[in-house]
């Protein structure tokens, strides 16, 4: 899917994105990032960091210095040569794919839904079923194998090697010394991306992801370096600051990847999401304040010119429903009009990252197809008429008939995406770094927390109204059943 | 200031979440104005005895409990308060103990090795400091021997697992085993943490299950009444 000048959404000016670039920046030198993997700290003060303790400072030279080196474009190659693409940090292609690490499976029984604990069969299902839907480009290991860590990657490989002729990302290497066999199962190292989870926020390098990262880098092997901080929790619940703590964790590893590998083929992905103050603190994953974080970050790494991992449709509902439907055109759209180009966990994907539903992967499958049609179709439409289109038109084809409530809700959850609650200030930016330094040095999610109360007052989280109606689930059954007629061919 | 008035602002500034004048509080504009610790200060030089002061957090925390349920308060209001309270409790603890006030039982908490989430550990640590408990937060990632040291050395009268991967749920089943093994009378095993459950918590044996924080401070409140 190419979105078209006019569809592109750019949320921020570049002043701002100059300011959060330099607000990062000044985040890594100040604070930096907790290092206790001496051979990593080690590379990294050989190439001109410094020691705070346990903490690794980098500079801003250093920080810029990696975003020259680092690749611009990435080619991923597939079984089927059909399928392979190439992701470039100056083009607006973008591509969807599966995702996650869930650890259920919902399935439809005669009394509604359930849940069970998803493993190694399931992959394989999984894997074979996305492998026949038309709008999933990559696929990225949805669950794992239900086996010991030191066996999950070769089984996993196996897997992939046999059910999928589309790019595959394996996600998250569990053994490095396992990589070789991986290598010589799947047969060329050209089909084959990872995602490592290499900063536990706020700023820690988590030593087993920095080996991770290490190991695949050295062989060339592309890899999303990935971030996850939760705004209120991880992370300030203010968007400025969470963006600012988000992309220093992302552009160290940046540093890291280029230290190890000039040209590194990494690319950034932020997943920015708010936790909800008002009950829980569980992650948001789909709403409003979510979808726009995820999308600011698709935008900063476009700033940079960087190839783009995104993260859209990963549905807050815990099963298929009017509502999470809803949730994952919304997230679709805006990721893709701000630049998200690889966009990961796109089909499938309930509860968060919790569970998977084979109903949720078909319905997804026709929603984006619509989805996409509304970007070829319309290329002078902007990005908020389009995206209340194609969400009325895809319930509307689930058997929703659009109604004025429903259209209401959607244009504020619209508004909530599109309209900046903070000022994008020097003085601001300085308050939020000096909100993470507390929260580094004492060590404590409760900084986060406890300032967050003045942005729950100002509604940072948004709060409107589930969209409540059945959904009509007659042809999503029709294909799972021609699904699994193809699926015993394998 | 009478030490009525005082009492009253103590309540009020825990009730606000104001833990001391370079706290923000409540919604932003409570910056420079003496907060809980401030207050603490002057009661305590008023000589308003410890067990008046504990009084006057309950009622505090009552209230907070009570507007948290209205949907008036969020969670981040709750943890202000409970912080306060908290911080609070350390200060007045010595005293406390010297005139023979017990607090609601020792709270013994850690996520389990392997596992490094803290979030859900941290808030219940804090609201239960806050609810009056002696709490040992031992950290995230904490090998099972030094669980079962510190249950030896601290002797307390409750533990509190937090175990946020799938993976470390199987660790969290070696702990239980092994805190069952000690038969130390009395003492109570509470877990949680996203993937855990009733089933989960029965099947290995822990005596409590707990979906969030409130449910802890629920649970806690009833087996203390038993107890």
């Amino acid at each position: 899917m190419i979105v078209a000048a006019k569809q592109q959404l750019k949320m921020l000016s570049s002043a701002e994105m100059h300011l959060l670039h330099a607000g990062s920046c000044e985040l890594l030198s100040r604070v930096g990032v907790r290092v206790t993997h001496t051979g990593i700290a080690k590379m990294l003060l050989e190439r001109g960091a410094q020691r705070r303790g346990e903490r690794i400072l980098l500079s801003r030279e250093l920080v810029e210095g990696a975003l020259a080196q680092s690749a611009r474009s990435i080619h991923f190659g597939a079984p089927d040569p059909a399928y392979s693409f190439t992701i470039n940090g100056a083009d607006n292609r973008v591509k969807f794919g599966t995702g996650g690490q869930a650890l259920y499976l919902v399935q439809r029984t005669s009394n509604g839904w359930a849940k069970k604990p998803a493993g190694t069969e399931d992959l394989r299902k999984i894997v074979a079923l996305c492998n026949q839907l038309h709008q999933v480009d990559f696929i990225t290991r949805p669950v794992e194998c239900d086996l010991p860590d030191d066996q999950k990657d070769v089984a996993k490989a196996k897997i992939f090697r046999q059910f999928c002729t589309k790019p595959m990302n394996l996600a998250n290497l569990f053994k490095p010394e396992r990589l070789e066999s991986v290598l010589e199962i799947v047969g060329d190292p050209a089909y084959l991306s990872f995602i490592v989870s290499l900063v536990s926020s706020p700023l820690t390098m988590d030593s087993s992801a920095g080996e991770k990262l290490l190991a695949l880098v050295q062989k060339d092997i592309p890899v999303a370096i990935s971030s996850c901080p939760q705004g209120g929790t991880t992370a300030p619940f203010s968007e400025v600051g969470e963006l600012l703590q988000l992309n220093a964790e992302l552009l160290f590893g940046l540093v890291l990847a280029n230290s190890a590998r000039p040209g590194a083929r990494v690319l950034y992905r932020g997943i920015p999401v708010t936790a909800n103050l008002h009950s829980d603190a569980s992650p948001r994953w789909c709403q409003p304040d979510s979808i726009r974080r995820l999308a600011l970050a698709a935008q900063i790494c476009r700033f940079y010119n960087l190839p783009c991992c995104g993260t859209a449709g990963v549905s807050d509902e815990a099963e298929p429903t009017a509502q999470g439907l809803s949730e994952k055109v919304l997230s679709w759209v805006y990721e893709a009009a701000c630049g998200g180009q690889y966009i990961n966990s796109a089909l499938g994907m309930l509860e968060q990252v919790v569970s998977v539903a084979y109903y949720q992967y078909v319905l997804d499958d026709y929603a984006l197809k619509l989805v996409k049609e509304k970007f070829r179709k319309n290329p002078s439409l902007e990005a908020s008429q389009l995206v209340l289109n194609a969400a009325l038109e895809v319930l509307s084809c689930f058997g929703v008939q659009p109604e004025e409530k429903t259209e209401a809700e959607l244009l504020a959850r619209i508004r909530h995406v599109e309209n900046a609650l903070e000022p994008y200030e020097e003085a601001y930016m300085e308050k939020q770094l000096e909100i993470i330094e507390k929260a580094v040095h004492q060590g404590s999610s409760t900084v986060f927390i406890k300032a967050a109360r003045k942005g729950l007052r100002e509604g940072y989280l948004y709060r409107g109204k589930k969209i409540e109606a059945p959904l009509d689930l007659s042809v999503v059954e029709e294909r799972l059943a021609q699904g699994r007629l193809a699926e015993k061919n394998f | 200031m009478s030490k009525d008035e005082l009492l009253a602002k103590l309540e009020h500034s825990i009730v606000m979440g104001h833990l001391d004048a370079d706290d923000e509080g409540f919604d932003g504009t409570m910056e420079g104005t003496p907060g809980t610790l401030e207050l603490l200060e002057e009661a305590l030089k008023a000589e308003i005895e410890p067990g008046v002061l504990v009084e006057s957090f309950r009622v505090a925390m009552g209230k907070v409990g009570q507007l948290f349920e209205a949907e008036e308060y969020n969670l981040a209001d709750m943890l202000a308060s409970a912080e306060c309270v908290g911080k609070a409790m350390e200060i007045i603890g010595p005293a406390l103990q010297a005139v023979s006030h017990s607090t609601k039982g020792k709270f013994l908490i850690a996520t389990v090795e392997g596992d490094l989430h803290d979030i859900g550990k941290n808030i219940v640590a804090t609201m239960l400091k806050g609810a009056g408990y002696q709490v040992k937060d031992l950290g995230i990632d904490v090998p099972a021997a030094t669980i079962l040291q510190e249950i030896r050395a601290y002797k307390p009268d409750y533990v509190g697992l937090s175990a946020l991967l799938t993976s470390t749920m199987v660790e969290m089943e070696h702990v239980v085993r092994l805190i069952k093994e000690e038969n130390i009378p009395g003492l109570k095993v509470f877990i949680g943490g996203a993937p855990t459950s009733q089933e989960f918590a029965d099947k290995i044996g822990a005596d409590y299950y707990c979906r969030d924080v409130r449910e802890a401070l629920d649970k806690l409140e009833e087996v203390s009444k038993v107890s």
